[in-house]
């Protein structure tokens, strides 16, 4: 391969992580808040991917204003899901099976509602932009789509990242990261916070939905794949920043790109290289992160926070 | 005092929403059908995918053996002569959740509590094969719509049939087909193939179906590219990468539709362009020209089933399903249902009791003679699966979907190569 | 053990004797296939999920990644049983390469803590799913097939599992009275305070892990001996490994009744609902999961009435009153709901 091509798939790669970055903040900040592991995140992806499905067929409304229109819907129902479930949860600080167990029960709902309300059927978006791309040479081309996807998911991470340092709830959702005692105890509302933190993680869920809506196929069992992947990247970002979480989908991201198309060397009487058949294109990232796990027991992110918290 | 008030309020509104939320899906779900096990009716057991990922496709072969059910029904039932009098068929149906430990476990329960005489089910190869296991344990035939792939049937199962042709001949017929484009001098001898295929069984009898033909046709093709690929999955743009890369003529996939949906599309978005494409046996179904419009033109297919089929009894049957169901038979998996139910009717009728091993021996000889299949008989093989032939489709511009191959089941001619837009 | 002292440490004394007993002697009442294959389904997974109760319950370690020993259980004793060995032996065998698959996963992975230690399980489950996928001499992502001569015995199976869960419920009570289990009880609470005190917390979790994975493997290959066929996207799946973690949430974490009990809701409670509702099944076991972790967020082993009322649900359910049962259990939980709220002011 030519190292035009591999910038092609370099391009490709980091686009993806946008994808996957988006994918995944909501549910870092919902983590890292009330250390809640959402299972119910593929449920809201799914809904969100319907959402703007929805406004694309019946209003003719573009999917990337759907997936920024996803953002309010989201945020009132991930607030309404938190005030009529997920508060009774026992508090603590470190990750209950209490609340794993109580996202499976609700993500089954929510697959549930999906079939009774959509069918089956394995429906997607088709914009006059999903099969373009932008040429640049012969050898680059950078599907339209992904690039505006890419786009959305950027602004918003960034403005994500603006209310977490530059407003009073942000504030109160760092503090309560930090330290939920403390953070009581110079004032933080924790009940509010935390509805406003679910509320936040669910839209930031319903709008990764749309953006993914607009890339693959969806039907209510949607979700699944994105599910783990989300858990990695969140874990190798360090779980509770906006910028882990980019750290660590780019990373996944370049892993599962390159891993089949590189050669890698080997020994048998001397040294060769060889391709990884793309059946086993999974191993890398999966084996690649336990590794990085075992080096750095604090994910990629630990190099330069703090010390965790036994759980 | 203000957070107390504030909780008791709450708390009872909370527990009437969860209890609202339990009563609705149960008010919601129709009573449940009772194992109604009265003198003068056929139990059959139906277990089927309708929620999970290979929902849809399971959806419709419900609905193919749903319909069956209901005309046999209509027609007064299924005449059994050592009873003298004709019994209606009653239908138990379980949704696996695409779930192959769900799925064999609950075909063990229609076998051995709901006593029916037979089982239907299984729609993908895997949770097929699970199902299979089950049916020479309890002496009851089983006769799977949705499962082809040989390694079912070479094992001397005696009670399970299955209403699909192997999967091995749609790369035959895929290979055949291109074949004769050579013949015709529409593709050039020597033709370059990159295959990438799903790793499952049935992604491994494509590949060896295909190299069947090849082997013993010397000459006209060169596999350049031959790879496999994790089902679900999200970027697909290194190994289109190598695609692109091998320098193929032509471009062979087998994949589920999500996967060909997503596939294609990053396919059409890099630029890639070959002479001829298939995704094995999915292409000319609605929800991928939903999903890629005019990207899935001339995409071509090996299926066991098209309602372009010119047979009287095929229309009819598209015709019945869309009453039926309100929705259009667009891809093949309703036919093989529909006939499997059928065949099994019939091999009943055949045999004249409900005695299982009865039913198992008329189902080895019984012929369906205006199956809606291609080649409009089903029977089955000695190991217990279907053969009959493939059809050929190809996408065309404007919706269109024609039959290209074989030539006496054509609605159309191939267009080869696919023009490069 | 010593002498119970009062009437109720008589009866958890005597009654899981009385149920193993009833269990063992229930095929002479001549029960229907169903019940046996459905508590035989319990008996399986109860044993898997008592194996992850070890590891996640007691010592408080949370691994995704359990179905990496249920599958090479599976996966074991289907090719000892190829070979010509028998089946228990089988079972045997996929204990053992499960217990060594557990040290070569946690060798490196008790390094971690917490989340991270999680992840990491999951990235080996991902990891083995995938190899296996494409491993030639198990048939790769085609699965594998038990062929056995003898005639189908479904009482055999039966008892295999009852044994198996008879001995995960030994195992566990063994270990939770010993010493080692007040190593693994101190190792939750703090792991740094333990090793103050002289635990080894390294050691004691690989040796916890190794219980765990063995008892796992002894399932994966009972349940592989019985089904007759499985394939890596099935017994290697991320899903079988969160099931097999859901059934001692769903019971009683940390409890050696809790996983038994979370067994029954999570096979003979979810088949009867997915087959009497099948457009609902997801919805309605859903909701049911839902209300078990809101009003007993410890499992449900911990909530003296609820499960009593329970078990009426489901014999509501079999017997068809389930209007009549759902009514008893909503009431139930509307008292615990008023329950909880007392405490909650009283706080």
């Amino acid at each position: 391969m030519t190292a035009v091509e591999y910038l092609d798939l370099l391009i490709k790669a980091l686009l993806l992580a946008g994808v996957y970055a988006a994918m995944a903040v909501g549910m870092t900040v919902v983590y890292g808040v009330m250390k809640i592991v959402n299972l119910a995140h593929a449920g809201f992806l799914m809904l969100g991917a319907y959402f703007s499905f929805e406004l694309f067929t019946r209003f003719h409304i573009d999917p990337i204003l759907g997936a920024v229109l996803a953002l309010p819907v989201f945020f009132v129902f991930g607030m309404l899901v938190h005030w009529v479930l997920v508060r009774w949860l026992p508090k603590s600080d470190t990750p209950t099976l209490a609340s794993l167990l109580l996202m499976f029960g609700f993500w089954l709902v929510l697959q549930n509602v999906g079939y009774a309300v959509w069918g089956n059927e394995d429906q997607s978006i088709l914009t006059p932009r999903t099969l373009s791309a932008v040429h640049i040479g012969d050898e680059i081309s950078i599907p339209k789509v992904n690039l505006v996807v890419f786009a959305a998911a950027v602004v918003c991470m960034i403005l994500l990242e603006i209310v977490f340092h530059r407003s009073w709830f942000g504030r109160s959702m760092r503090a309560l990261i930090q330290n939920p005692y403390a953070a009581q105890i110079v004032g933080v509302d924790d009940q509010r916070t935390s509805r406003m933190t679910f509320g936040l993680g669910t839209a930031f869920a319903g709008f990764a939905g749309a953006l993914l809506g607009m890339l693959y196929s969806f039907s209510p069992d949607f979700g699944r794949p994105f599910l783990l992947r989300s858990f990695v990247i969140i874990v190798l970002g360090g779980l509770e920043s906006v910028s882990g979480v980019a750290l660590g989908a780019i990373v996944l991201a370049i892993l599962e790109t390159f891993s089949t198309v590189v050669p890698l060397p080997w020994y048998w009487h001397g040294w060769h290289t060889f391709y990884l058949p793309p059946s086993y294109q999974p191993v890398i990232p999966f084996a690649l992160l336990v590794v990085v796990l075992v080096i750095m027991p604090k994910g990629l992110a630990g190099l330069f926070n703090r010390k965790w918290k036994t759980a | 005092m203000r957070t107390h008030r504030n909780f008791a309020c709450t708390c009872r509104c909370r527990t009437i929403l969860l209890v609202l939320l339990l009563l609705g899906g149960i008010g919601l779900s129709s009573a449940p059908a009772a194992a109604a096990t009265a003198d003068d009716t056929i139990t059959i057991g139906v277990v089927l995918p309708t929620t999970g990922s290979e929902s849809k496709p399971g959806q419709y072969q419900k609905e193919g053996i749903e319909l069956a059910i209901k005309q046999i029904n209509d027609a007064g039932g299924i005449m059994i002569k050592s009873k003298g009098k004709k019994y209606k068929i009653n239908e138990i149906f379980y949704d696996d959740s695409t779930d192959s430990k769900k799925s064999a476990s609950l075909v063990e329960r229609a076998m051995s509590s709901d006593n029916a005489v037979a089982v239907i089910g299984g729609y993908s190869t895997a949770l097929g094969t699970a199902e299979s296991v089950m049916a020479d344990r309890y002496k009851t035939p089983w006769i799977t719509t949705g499962a082809g792939a040989t390694a079912i049937f070479g094992k001397g199962y005696q009670y399970a049939f299955g209403s699909l042709s192997p999967v091995a001949l749609i790369g035959t017929t895929s290979a055949e087909f291109l074949g004769s484009l050579i013949d015709q001098g529409k593709l050039k001898k020597g033709l370059k193939i990159a295959m990438v295929v799903e790793n499952t069984d049935h992604g491994t009898d494509y590949v060896n179906g295909f190299n069947e033909w090849a082997n013993k046709h010397k000459g006209y093709f060169e596999v350049v590219m031959n790879e496999k690929f994790e089902l679900g999955a999200t970027d697909f743009s290194s190994i289109l990468q190598r695609v692109k890369n091998s320098h193929a003529d032509v471009f062979l996939s087998d994949a589920h539709l999500p996967d060909y949906i997503t596939m294609q599309r990053q396919y059409l978005q890099n630029g890639l362009h070959h002479q001829m494409v298939s995704y094995g046996a999915r292409g000319p179904e609605a929800n991928a020209r939903q999903a890629l419009g005019a990207g899935t033109d001339y995409i071509f297919a090996g299926i066991w089933w098209s309602n372009k089929l010119p047979y009287a009894q095929a229309k009819k049957f598209a015709a019945d399903y869309k009453a039926f169901t309100g929705h259009d038979v667009d891809s093949w998996y309703a036919a093989p249902a529909y006939d499997g139910m059928r065949i099994l009717a019939k091999a009943i009728e055949t045999a004249g009791s409900l005695d299982k091993t009865a039913i198992r021996d008329a189902l080895k000889k019984v012929e369906l003679t205006d199956s809606v299949l291609p080649g409009q008989k089903l029977k089955f093989s000695a190991n217990g699966q279907a053969d009959y032939p493939f059809v050929i489709t190809q996408n065309k511009p404007d919706n269109k979907v024609d039959i290209v191959f074989p030539k006496d089941a054509a609605t159309g001619d191939p267009v080869a190569p696919s023009p490069n837009k | 053990m010593t002498r119970p002292a009062n009437v109720s440490g008589w009866l958890r004394l005597i009654l899981p004797w009385t149920l193993l007993a009833a269990l063992l002697l229930l095929p002479v009442a001549r029960p229907s296939d169903n019940l046996i294959r459905l508590l035989f389904l319990t008996a399986v997974y109860s044993t898997a999920g008592l194996g992850w109760n070890l590891l996640g319950g007691m010592a408080g370690q949370v691994s995704f990644g359990f179905a990496v020993f249920f599958g090479l259980g599976a996966y074991t004793t289907a090719l000892l049983m190829h070979a010509g060995h028998s089946p228990y032996f089988g079972f045997i065998g996929g204990a053992s390469i499960a217990m060594l698959a557990s040290f070569f996963i946690g060798l490196p992975t008790f390094r971690l803590r917490g989340p991270y230690f999680v992840i990491a399980t999951i990235g080996v489950t991902e990891a083995v799913r995938v190899i296996m996928n494409n491993l030639d001499i198990t048939g790769g992502a085609s699965g594998y097939r038990i062929a056995e001569d003898k005639p189908f015995n479904p009482l055999e199976h039966y008892y295999t599992a009852i044994v198996a869960v008879a001995l995960a419920v030994l195992v566990s009570t063994i270990i939770a009275n010993s010493k080692f289990g007040l190593a693994l009880r101190a190792i939750k609470q703090d792991q740094d305070a333990a090793a103050d005190l002289g635990v080894n917390p390294f050691t004691t979790k690989l040796w916890i892990h190794a219980f765990a994975a063995g008892l796992t493997g002894i399932a994966g290959g009972i349940y592989a001996r019985r089904a007759g066929f499985f394939y890596p996207g099935d017994v290697f799946a991320f899903q079988t490994g969160i099931n097999i973690l859901l059934i001692p949430v769903i019971g009683g974490i940390g409890t050696i009744w809790g996983p038994v009990l979370g067994g029954v809701v999570f096979i003979i409670v979810e088949e009867t609902i997915s087959a009497k509702y099948q457009d609902f099944h997801l919805m309605i076991y859903g909701a049911l999961l839902i209300l078990i972790v809101l009003v007993e967020p410890g499992g449900l082993i911990k909530s003296k009435h609820l499960w009593v009322r329970l078990g009426k649900l489901l014999i509501g359910l079999f017997t068809g009153e389930t209007w009549k049962a759902l009514f008893v259990m909503i009431r139930e939980i509307l008292r615990k709901l008023r329950f909880l709220k007392a405490q909650h002011i009283e706080e």
